[in-house]
């Protein structure tokens, strides 16, 4: 009789398949595992090195580096920067995103795939005459000035993204909203954002870790370390002489923490979100 | 004017209301931008005095070959960004795959799994960076590690970062790292839609995983393969914070890539005349990568 063996074979493949799925856990984890460690441990224990699970866990590290290097302040200052990036994507292109979904206007072809082609300008391209135009402009180590430019650089990705997802919203919706006596702005409010949450939330998801973390327009743009995010507060802490490696991972996981909420909160969109614009 | 055209007018003038806002943005933080980056390209300046010295094609040329002091460096970075280029969406493609499948084909622990496979990109960025730093110090965690699973042969006592033979390596090892997790989910959504009566014909006529694996899945999949590798492409071409945060550049130019030298010239060359230089090495990468999109298309049109 074959069959035990048959039996027997698919089991022992579940549990290689478990074994290597549980192995690349273990690798997507490493590195926050150690943020955390580190996090938790003081200054001698982090030096001492090698063990994972800290001997003499404390809050102090973690309290230190939110109080006294006032990653509060730097905490809130990011907030103010994403918020507002995801809102004015959000805002700004799904308006756009709209208009050239289901608009009839002279140019609408051309506006769409110029947006999209905007794609492939590299960010390090247009990085210096930013910098420059907002010295001219006096907003240059704002927050605004962090603002524009990262929602005007989320322009392809999102006008693509959400053109396509009011694309799949049936006309007859629209058809029948007009009857009613709707304007095009209710239809919009009502109707087409509703029905595309999973892609605005995709979007926002999509604006909001790489604002988040970023860092390179940030360092060279601000100066008032009142202004700082996140981010260059870690590098700051990170530039001494000697870097101590417990604060440095107390002040990443402060970043990482609240990403790693917001994505397990969204996830169930998020997930729907991308796997719609595969199938697109 | 008669009632149609002025309705006709009115939808005009919805559709450009709708599209003001973008277009304002994009007249403020792009066509200044665009104009004003292409100029510099063909002048020097070091941001400071108030004219520009026009040079032409200068900038371009000294970049490419004639200046000594500065062309050798960029063949380099570009040589290195080359091999990024390369290796890095090929990695992420020969790790998602596989584990898509994988976590497709088990039913128990599979979304708390897909979640925590997620983590690398949700967190990618400086904070992980940092963490990865401390991992590969010369007294940190990976040579610890390397050293008790009696692989001691492995470490680096230097640490991986600083040692020339291994920095590039491991970086895009991290790079492969942080880039599987979108891969892998694209996947996933690719093969919850092939049809489970394909799979399992498949089955029935004795082919192994692998081999339907080779046979059915990846062909159906091969849009999503494209999509990956060429979001990879663009990513591996233009995004240097990893180096600039890990590395920046070393240890010496061990790591550096066209991008990090771009914003070397622009923003850390002090009063020297480098903005012009910046500007045209940033439009090469341009026109590099508008090639290569091109280049893409063609090749995504025959295979049809």
């Amino acid at each position: 009789m074959t069959a035990p063996a048959a039996s027997r074979r698919p089991g022992g493949v579940k549990v290689v398949a478990y074994l290597a799925l549980v192995l690349y856990a273990a690798v997507s984890l490493y590195p926050f595992l150690w943020m955390a460690s580190g996090a938790f441990k003081d200054r001698i224990e982090i030096l001492a090195g090698g063990h994972l699970i800290p001997a003499r866990p404390t809050w102090d590290t973690l309290l230190q580096t939110w109080s006294r290097l006032h990653f509060l302040d730097y905490f809130l200052n990011s907030i103010k920067v994403t918020g507002l990036t995801v809102l004015g994507v959000l805002a700004i292109y799904s308006l756009a995103s709209y208009a050239f979904a289901v608009l009839d206007f002279p140019g609408r072809r051309f506006l769409f795939w110029f947006f999209v082609a905007l794609l492939f300008v590299p960010g390090i391209t247009v990085l210096l005459p930013v910098v420059i135009l907002e010295d001219k402009l006096g907003i240059l180590g704002t927050h605004l000035g962090l603002v524009l430019p990262f929602v005007n650089g989320m322009a392809p990705l999102t006008v693509l993204m959400l053109t396509n997802a009011f694309r799949s919203v049936p006309g007859e919706l629209r058809d029948a909203a007009r009857v009613d006596g709707a304007g095009e702005a209710r239809i919009f409010w009502r109707v087409y954002l509703p029905l595309s949450r999973p892609t605005l939330i995709t979007v926002g998801v999509l604006t909001a870790v790489p604002t988040w973390n970023e860092y390179v327009l940030t360092r060279v743009s601000l100066n008032d370390d009142a202004r700082y995010t996140l981010p260059l507060a870690l590098e700051n802490l990170a530039s001494g002489n000697v870097p101590e490696y417990n604060e440095i991972m107390a002040g990443s996981l402060i970043i990482v923490v609240p990403v790693i909420l917001l994505f397990l909160a969204l996830q169930r969109y998020f997930v729907a979100g991308l796997a719609g614009a595969v199938k697109d | 004017m008669t009632a149609r055209r002025r309705s006709r007018w009115r939808r005009w003038l919805a559709g450009y209301a709708f599209v003001a806002p973008a277009v304002a943005l994009f007249l403020l933080m792009g066509l200044y931008t665009i104009g004003y980056g292409i100029s510099l390209s063909f002048a020097k300046w070091n941001g400071f005095t108030p004219s520009w010295d026009w040079v032409g094609l200068r900038n371009y040329l000294d970049l490419l070959y004639q200046d000594p002091t500065l062309a050798p460096d960029l063949h380099r970075a570009a040589l290195n960004t080359l091999v990024v280029m390369i290796a890095v969406p090929v990695g992420t493609v020969a790790v998602a795959l596989p584990l898509a499948v994988l976590l497709n084909s088990v039913r128990r622990l599979r979304g708390l799994l897909r979640s925590v496979f997620f983590l690398p990109y949700v967190t990618s960025g400086i904070a992980v960076y940092y963490a990865w730093r401390y991992l590969l110090e010369p007294d940190g965690p990976m040579n610890f590690l390397l050293r008790s699973l009696g692989l001691g042969s492995l470490s680096r006592p230097q640490g991986f970062l600083a040692d020339p033979s291994t920095a590039l390596p491991t970086l895009i090892v991290i790079m492969i790292w942080g880039s599987v997790p979108v891969a892998m989910l694209l996947y996933l959504a690719g093969l919850q839609s092939i049809n489970p009566n394909v799979l399992e014909a498949a089955q029935i006529d004795g082919a192994g995983s692998v081999r339907t694996v080779r046979h059915i899945v990846w062909p159906l999949l091969r849009p999503i393969t494209t999509a990956i590798l060429l979001l990879g492409l663009r990513d591996s071409m233009q995004g240097f914070q990893i180096f600039l945060v890990m590395t920046d550049g070393g240890p010496a130019g061990h790591t550096d890539v066209v991008g990090l030298q771009a914003y070397h010239l622009a923003f850390f060359k002090g009063l020297s005349p480098t903005l012009g230089l910046a500007s045209a090495l940033g439009w090469m990468i341009f026109i590099a990568a508008l090639l290569l999109t091109v280049a893409n298309g063609r090749m995504l049109r025959s295979n049809r």
